[in-house]
Protein backbone atom coordinates (compact mmCIF):
# COMPACT_ATOMS: atom_id res chain seq x y z
CA UNK A 1 0.00 0.00 0.00
CA UNK A 2 0.90 3.65 -0.48
CA UNK A 3 -0.36 6.98 1.28
CA UNK A 4 -1.03 9.79 -1.45
CA UNK A 5 -1.65 13.03 -0.26
CA UNK A 6 -4.65 15.21 -2.43
CA UNK A 7 -4.48 18.96 -2.69
CA UNK A 8 -8.10 20.27 -3.26
CA UNK A 9 -8.67 23.45 -5.23
CA UNK A 10 -11.57 24.90 -6.69
CA UNK A 11 -14.50 22.97 -8.02
CA UNK A 12 -12.57 19.62 -6.09
CA UNK A 13 -12.55 21.59 -2.88
CA UNK A 14 -15.88 22.90 -3.11
CA UNK A 15 -16.77 18.74 -3.84
CA UNK A 16 -15.05 17.64 -0.47
CA UNK A 17 -15.14 20.64 1.74
CA UNK A 18 -11.76 19.85 2.55
CA UNK A 19 -8.44 21.48 1.65
CA UNK A 20 -6.69 17.83 1.26
CA UNK A 21 -7.31 14.05 1.34
CA UNK A 22 -5.17 11.69 2.14
CA UNK A 23 -5.68 8.26 1.11
CA UNK A 24 -4.14 4.71 1.15
CA UNK A 25 -3.84 2.92 -2.52
CA UNK A 26 -2.63 -0.40 -3.78
CA UNK A 27 0.96 -0.43 -4.74
CA UNK A 28 0.94 0.31 -8.50
CA UNK A 29 -1.76 2.92 -8.85
CA UNK A 30 -2.00 5.26 -11.23
CA UNK A 31 -2.97 9.12 -11.61
CA UNK A 32 -5.62 7.82 -14.18
CA UNK A 33 -7.25 5.46 -11.19
CA UNK A 34 -7.00 7.99 -8.93
CA UNK A 35 -8.82 10.71 -11.10
CA UNK A 36 -11.62 7.96 -11.06
CA UNK A 37 -11.68 7.21 -7.60
CA UNK A 38 -12.01 11.02 -7.10
CA UNK A 39 -14.42 11.26 -9.86
CA UNK A 40 -16.38 8.43 -7.98
CA UNK A 41 -15.82 10.00 -4.36
CA UNK A 42 -17.55 13.18 -5.78
CA UNK A 43 -20.34 11.64 -6.04
CA UNK A 44 -21.07 13.86 -9.81
CA UNK A 45 -20.23 16.72 -8.68
CA UNK A 46 -16.77 16.69 -10.52
CA UNK A 47 -18.88 15.33 -13.43
CA UNK A 48 -18.36 18.43 -15.86
CA UNK A 49 -15.35 19.47 -14.39
CA UNK A 50 -12.18 18.92 -16.87
CA UNK A 51 -9.51 18.10 -14.55
CA UNK A 52 -5.67 18.53 -15.37
CA UNK A 53 -2.97 16.33 -13.18
CA UNK A 54 -0.04 17.96 -11.04
CA UNK A 55 2.40 15.69 -9.49
CA UNK A 56 4.56 16.85 -6.65
CA UNK A 57 3.77 20.66 -8.12
CA UNK A 58 4.59 19.50 -12.18
CA UNK A 59 1.83 19.02 -14.96
CA UNK A 60 1.92 15.40 -15.65
CA UNK A 61 0.95 14.99 -19.88
CA UNK A 62 0.42 11.25 -19.56
CA UNK A 63 -0.55 8.87 -16.60
CA UNK A 64 2.30 7.81 -14.16
CA UNK A 65 2.29 5.18 -11.57
CA UNK A 66 1.92 6.28 -8.06
CA UNK A 67 4.16 6.59 -5.11
CA UNK A 68 3.96 6.60 -1.54
CA UNK A 69 4.38 9.76 -0.34
CA UNK A 70 3.26 11.78 -3.77
CA UNK A 71 0.81 15.16 -3.63
CA UNK A 72 -1.45 14.89 -6.57
CA UNK A 73 -3.83 18.13 -7.25
CA UNK A 74 -6.46 17.70 -9.73
CA UNK A 75 -6.70 21.07 -11.34
CA UNK A 76 -9.58 22.91 -12.37
CA UNK A 77 -9.79 25.16 -15.58
CA UNK A 78 -7.28 28.00 -14.14
CA UNK A 79 -8.64 31.36 -13.85
CA UNK A 80 -5.89 34.04 -12.87
CA UNK A 81 -5.90 37.42 -13.39
CA UNK B 1 14.55 40.29 -16.43
CA UNK B 2 11.85 39.36 -15.20
CA UNK B 3 10.30 39.95 -11.58
CA UNK B 4 7.20 38.22 -10.40
CA UNK B 5 5.34 38.62 -7.03
CA UNK B 6 2.22 37.05 -5.72
CA UNK B 7 0.73 39.13 -2.86
CA UNK B 8 -1.62 39.03 -0.13
CA UNK B 9 -2.66 42.31 -0.10
CA UNK B 10 -2.98 45.85 -1.81
CA UNK B 11 -0.77 45.68 -5.12
CA UNK B 12 1.91 48.28 -4.55
CA UNK B 13 2.71 48.97 -8.40
CA UNK B 14 6.32 48.77 -10.02
CA UNK B 15 7.29 52.38 -10.67
CA UNK B 16 7.78 54.47 -13.33
CA UNK B 17 11.20 54.27 -14.90
CA UNK B 18 12.62 56.56 -16.86
CA UNK B 19 15.87 56.21 -16.88
CA UNK B 20 15.55 53.14 -19.42
CA UNK B 21 17.37 54.48 -23.04
CA UNK B 22 17.00 51.54 -24.74
CA UNK B 23 13.49 50.91 -24.29
CA UNK B 24 10.83 52.57 -26.29
CA UNK B 25 7.69 51.68 -24.68
CA UNK B 26 6.79 50.73 -21.18
CA UNK B 27 3.28 49.00 -21.46
CA UNK B 28 1.03 48.50 -18.24
CA UNK B 29 -2.11 46.46 -17.52
CA UNK B 30 -4.25 46.52 -15.06
CA UNK B 31 -6.15 43.72 -14.16
CA UNK B 32 -10.03 44.89 -12.15
CA UNK B 33 -12.60 42.98 -10.15
CA UNK B 34 -15.80 43.78 -12.58
CA UNK B 35 -18.76 44.27 -10.06
CA UNK B 36 -20.85 40.98 -11.89
CA UNK B 37 -19.44 37.52 -12.35
CA UNK B 38 -21.88 35.26 -14.24
CA UNK B 39 -24.37 37.97 -14.53
CA UNK B 40 -24.48 37.67 -10.15
CA UNK B 41 -23.48 40.54 -8.50
CA UNK B 42 -20.91 40.27 -6.19
CA UNK B 43 -18.50 42.33 -3.61
CA UNK B 44 -15.74 40.94 -3.95
CA UNK B 45 -13.67 38.16 -5.49
CA UNK B 46 -11.11 35.71 -3.24
CA UNK B 47 -8.35 34.49 -5.66
CA UNK B 48 -6.83 30.73 -4.23
CA UNK B 49 -3.75 29.78 -5.07
CA UNK B 50 -1.71 26.38 -5.36
CA UNK B 51 1.04 27.69 -3.18
CA UNK B 52 4.77 26.73 -4.63
CA UNK B 53 2.91 25.30 -8.03
CA UNK B 54 1.48 29.31 -8.83
CA UNK B 55 4.86 31.06 -8.44
CA UNK B 56 6.76 28.35 -10.01
CA UNK B 57 4.68 28.38 -13.30
CA UNK B 58 4.29 32.55 -13.29
CA UNK B 59 8.03 32.32 -13.25
CA UNK B 60 8.41 30.26 -16.28
CA UNK B 61 5.90 31.66 -18.30
CA UNK B 62 7.22 35.25 -17.92
CA UNK B 63 10.93 33.87 -18.71
CA UNK B 64 9.39 31.94 -21.58
CA UNK B 65 7.12 35.21 -22.72
CA UNK B 66 10.56 37.08 -22.56
CA UNK B 67 12.77 35.00 -24.88
CA UNK B 68 9.48 34.32 -27.32
CA UNK B 69 8.83 37.98 -28.19
CA UNK B 70 12.34 39.39 -27.69
CA UNK B 71 11.20 42.17 -25.23
CA UNK B 72 13.46 43.35 -22.52
CA UNK B 73 11.29 43.19 -19.13
CA UNK B 74 8.21 41.86 -17.97
CA UNK B 75 7.21 42.33 -14.02
CA UNK B 76 4.62 40.63 -12.74
CA UNK B 77 2.54 41.28 -9.20
CA UNK B 78 -0.71 38.66 -8.75
CA UNK B 79 -2.65 38.87 -5.79
CA UNK B 80 -4.35 36.25 -3.64
CA UNK B 81 -6.65 36.61 -1.56
CA UNK B 82 -9.54 38.63 -1.23
CA UNK B 83 -10.21 41.53 -3.30
CA UNK B 84 -12.57 43.96 -3.31
CA UNK B 85 -15.08 44.99 -6.81
CA UNK B 86 -12.98 47.49 -8.19
CA UNK B 87 -9.20 46.65 -7.00
CA UNK B 88 -6.69 45.86 -8.99
CA UNK B 89 -5.78 42.32 -9.04
CA UNK B 90 -3.44 41.98 -11.48
CA UNK B 91 -0.36 44.00 -12.24
CA UNK B 92 2.03 43.66 -15.56
CA UNK B 93 4.53 46.16 -16.90
CA UNK B 94 6.84 45.25 -19.93
CA UNK B 95 9.79 47.26 -21.47
CA UNK B 96 10.61 46.37 -25.12
CA UNK B 97 11.99 48.38 -27.96
CA UNK B 98 9.45 48.77 -29.79
CA UNK B 99 5.42 48.90 -29.38
CA UNK B 100 4.49 45.83 -31.58
CA UNK B 101 6.73 43.05 -29.28
CA UNK B 102 5.56 44.72 -25.89
CA UNK B 103 1.83 44.76 -27.30
CA UNK B 104 2.03 41.11 -28.67
CA UNK B 105 4.28 39.92 -25.47
CA UNK B 106 1.17 41.38 -22.80
CA UNK B 107 -1.28 39.69 -24.63
CA UNK B 108 0.40 36.71 -24.95
CA UNK B 109 1.48 36.66 -21.34
CA UNK B 110 -2.23 37.49 -19.98
CA UNK B 111 -3.78 34.62 -22.06
CA UNK B 112 -0.85 31.82 -21.40
CA UNK B 113 -1.57 33.33 -17.40
CA UNK B 114 -5.35 31.88 -17.74
CA UNK B 115 -4.52 28.44 -19.14
CA UNK B 116 -1.26 27.45 -16.55
CA UNK B 117 -0.73 29.11 -13.73
CA UNK B 118 -2.96 27.24 -10.91
CA UNK B 119 -4.58 30.32 -9.27
CA UNK B 120 -8.62 30.21 -8.98
CA UNK B 121 -11.25 33.06 -8.33
CA UNK B 122 -13.95 32.24 -5.43
CA UNK B 123 -16.89 34.96 -6.13
CA UNK B 124 -17.94 36.30 -3.01
CA UNK B 125 -22.06 37.07 -3.31
CA UNK B 126 -23.74 39.70 -1.55
CA UNK B 127 -25.04 38.25 0.77
CA UNK B 128 -21.90 36.16 1.83
CA UNK B 129 -22.22 33.15 0.12
CA UNK B 130 -18.47 31.98 -1.25
CA UNK B 131 -18.80 29.71 -4.55
CA UNK B 132 -16.05 29.04 -7.22
CA UNK B 133 -16.45 30.88 -10.07
CA UNK B 134 -17.05 29.49 -13.39
CA UNK B 135 -15.58 31.87 -15.08
CA UNK B 136 -12.43 30.76 -17.13
CA UNK B 137 -10.86 31.59 -20.42
CA UNK B 138 -9.27 28.54 -21.70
Amino acid sequence: MIKVTIKCFSQVKYAFGKDELNLELETGTSTLELENIIREKAKGKLDTVSLRIALNQKYIPIQTELKDGDEVAFIPPVQGG
Amino acid sequence: MTKIEIVNGPIGFFSNDNSRQQDGAELVFNGHVRATEYREKITALEYEQYEGMAKTELTKLSEDTVKKFFIHDLFCKHRIGRVDVGETSLHVVIWSKHRKEGLDAMTWFISELKKRVPIWKWAILNDGTRIPSECSHE
